[in-house]
């Protein structure tokens, strides 16, 4: 290799570490600003304290969105998992007129912007007097996940041998035996992997919860909400939090699937 | 899985009679399985959208069709400048995370496994942290007393604070940094693909590196980066989030007047309309992404 090549080379990677910097850097500095003693933010921290922390979790406006966002989460989550599952399985086993548009269908919430689904739901709603009621709110957070269920559920059924539910027929298994206890035991992880993944995604949404969510407080609306109004520190305990709790989640879900597929799938 | 009914495959090798029967049975079980997902999807997606879309062309006091909201929206200039401008911003963030995800995917290519594992995991853990998050914690590195213009004043690049949120400015620097993942995942894959042979033959004819990079690899890696760079230039079209909270109410986007004219200003159909225009770019965008997928991999 000539000097000129090593000098580009070196270039390269100087850019390159610095493009990572730039996207590692929100991530990096939300968790040592919430251990902050100061009032307003600073970076680095003047002094280390839990006051954030404490004030998140002695307001009972936080816990109680905290609540809501874990009772949405769960309920949303596993709708779209039971309802994806079994549409997945047809998806992928079945043969028949309007297959690719029924998965197109299915996947389309991942594609329209978020915003137009909010704006769509809320009209909807409104009409139906679902606005403002926590059933609208779960139905919404459903649609949402959805597409990612179908996405990993159809890869995971894809890869499973079709010869056993084969045999499993031959054998005199009814459609239904076969798919509840042969096929859906063998999902299991990828199951599971699905359900992480919606229960985080529903966790994390912001943008549909303020249109359809009326009274209802959930983590990240309020957190917005705080953001519009003034800057405050608290908002940096929920931040980390919030990322503890998204990395705890990728590490499980990475415990489930091995890293292959979960690269796959981060990649929709 | 050729076969035109709905079969589970290999349902097939049963005696004639009882497969005719069997099909019937199954035929009615698949659709059972369907049906949740299919009822939840038409009543919580499609009717939504289609009744949105109805509204858009549709009287609000009597029902008659009429193109009168699409005209308001098409006359009126403060649509107009946050349309135009949605697209220039989206237009910048594109080309933004090209400039700095490219050589950071082709970077990534040449290390060793090892490391190559821990950078592609630094970019999926950031893909997993929540964009309010991300979005926030701009507020403190750009802020006039954040980290970047106090390195910038003790520097001595420059004398006051350079005001980095609340304008543009802000926003493509948030959104690029929310949107890296989504082009350097797909455009690593890419490269990772490229067969080296091609390389090794073009300097065995005594190519040069730059001739290399720009002749033969750059060109082959391009399908997967236009793909990427439309998904991204979709998904800056909807932002809400970032514009919202590093904009300051200052530069509302597309997603920012749809929230105005809702929840603000309760102007529902031009709220339609603002929504069948974004849904019509969305989708016909798309169809190019789509194409360039299919066609390239």
């Amino acid at each position: 290799m000539s000097a000129r090549g090593r000098i580009s080379d070196l270039w390269l990677g100087v850019f390159a570490i610095l493009v990572l910097i730039f996207l590692c850097l929100p991530v990096l500095i939300v968790a040592p600003m919430s251990f902050s003693d100061a009032k307003s933010l600073e970076f680095p921290p003047p002094g280390f304290s839990l006051r954030w922390y404490e004030n998140l979790l002695g307001n009972p406006i936080w816990v109680e969105a905290g609540k809501n966002s874990l009772l949405l989460a769960t309920l949303s989550s596993t709708a779209a998992l039971i309802a994806g599952t079994l549409a997945s399985y047809v998806l992928v086993r079945g043969t028949f007129f309007g297959r690719r548009a029924l998965e197109a269908n299915f996947m389309a919430p991942m594609i329209v912007p978020s915003i137009i689904t909010a704006v769509a739901l809320y009209i909807f709603f409104a009409q139906t007097g679902l606005l403002g009621t926590f059933f609208g709110l779960v139905l919404g957070h459903t649609i949402l996940a959805v597409p990612y269920v179908v996405l990993i559920m159809q890869a995971a059924i894809r890869g499973f041998d079709v010869r056993i539910e084969q045999v499993a027929a031959t054998l005199g298994a009814s459609q239904w035996q076969i798919l509840t206890k042969i096929v859906l035991p063998n999902l299991a992880p990828s199951a599971a992997a699905a359900w992480i993944f919606s229960f985080v995604m529903s966790f994390d949404e912001v943008v549909v919860t303020l249109f359809v969510s009326g009274t209802y407080m959930t983590i990240p609306k309020r957190m917005f909400n705080e953001l519009m109004l003034q800057v405050n520190p608290t908002v940096t305990a929920v931040a980390t939090l919030l990322i503890a709790f998204n990395l705890l989640a990728l590490g499980v879900l990475l415990l489930l699937t091995g890293r292959k597929k979960l690269f796959g799938a981060g990649m929709a | 899985m050729s076969d035109a009914s709905m079969t589970i495959d290999g349902a097939a090798p049963t005696a004639a009679p009882n497969s005719q029967r069997f099909r019937l049975r199954l035929r009615w079980d698949l659709l059972v399985l369907l049906a949740p997902l299919m009822v939840l999807t038409l009543i919580v997606f499609d009717i939504p959208l289609l009744t949105t879309a109805y509204w858009s062309v549709s009287d609000a006091d009597t029902g008659a069709l009429t193109p009168k909201y699409f005209q308001e929206f098409y006359d009126s200039n403060a649509y107009m400048r946050i349309i135009w401008r949605t697209l220039a911003i989206a237009l910048e963030v594109t080309i933004a995370t090209i400039v700095v995800g490219y050589p950071l995917a082709y970077w990534t290519t040449k290390l060793r496994p090892r490391l190559r594992m821990i950078v592609l995991g630094l970019v999926v853990i950031t893909f997993w942290v929540s964009i309010l998050v991300r979005t926030y914690a701009w507020i403190v590195i750009l802020g006039n007393a954040g980290l970047v213009n106090r390195g910038l004043m003790w520097l001595g690049v420059t004398a006051k604070p350079v005001e980095f949120l609340y304008n543009e400015l802000g926003i493509v620097i948030g959104m690029t940094n929310v949107l890296l993942p989504f082009l350097v995942l797909p455009l690593y894959a890419a490269m990772i693909r490229v067969d080296q042979r091609l390389l090794q033959v073009a300097e065995t004819l005594g190519a040069g590196r730059m001739r290399i990079f720009w002749q033969v690899f750059f060109p082959l890696t391009i399908p997967t980066l236009a793909a990427s760079a439309i998904l991204v230039f979709i998904l800056s079209l909807g932002f809400y989030i970032t514009p919202a909270v590093l904009g300051g109410g200052r530069v509302p986007l597309i997603a920012n007047m749809m929230d105005l004219l809702i929840n603000r200003f309760a102007r529902w159909e031009i709220a339609a309309v603002v929504s069948v225009v974004l849904m019509a770019i969305t989708l016909s965008l798309y169809a190019v992404y789509q194409w360039l997928r299919e066609r390239y991999q």
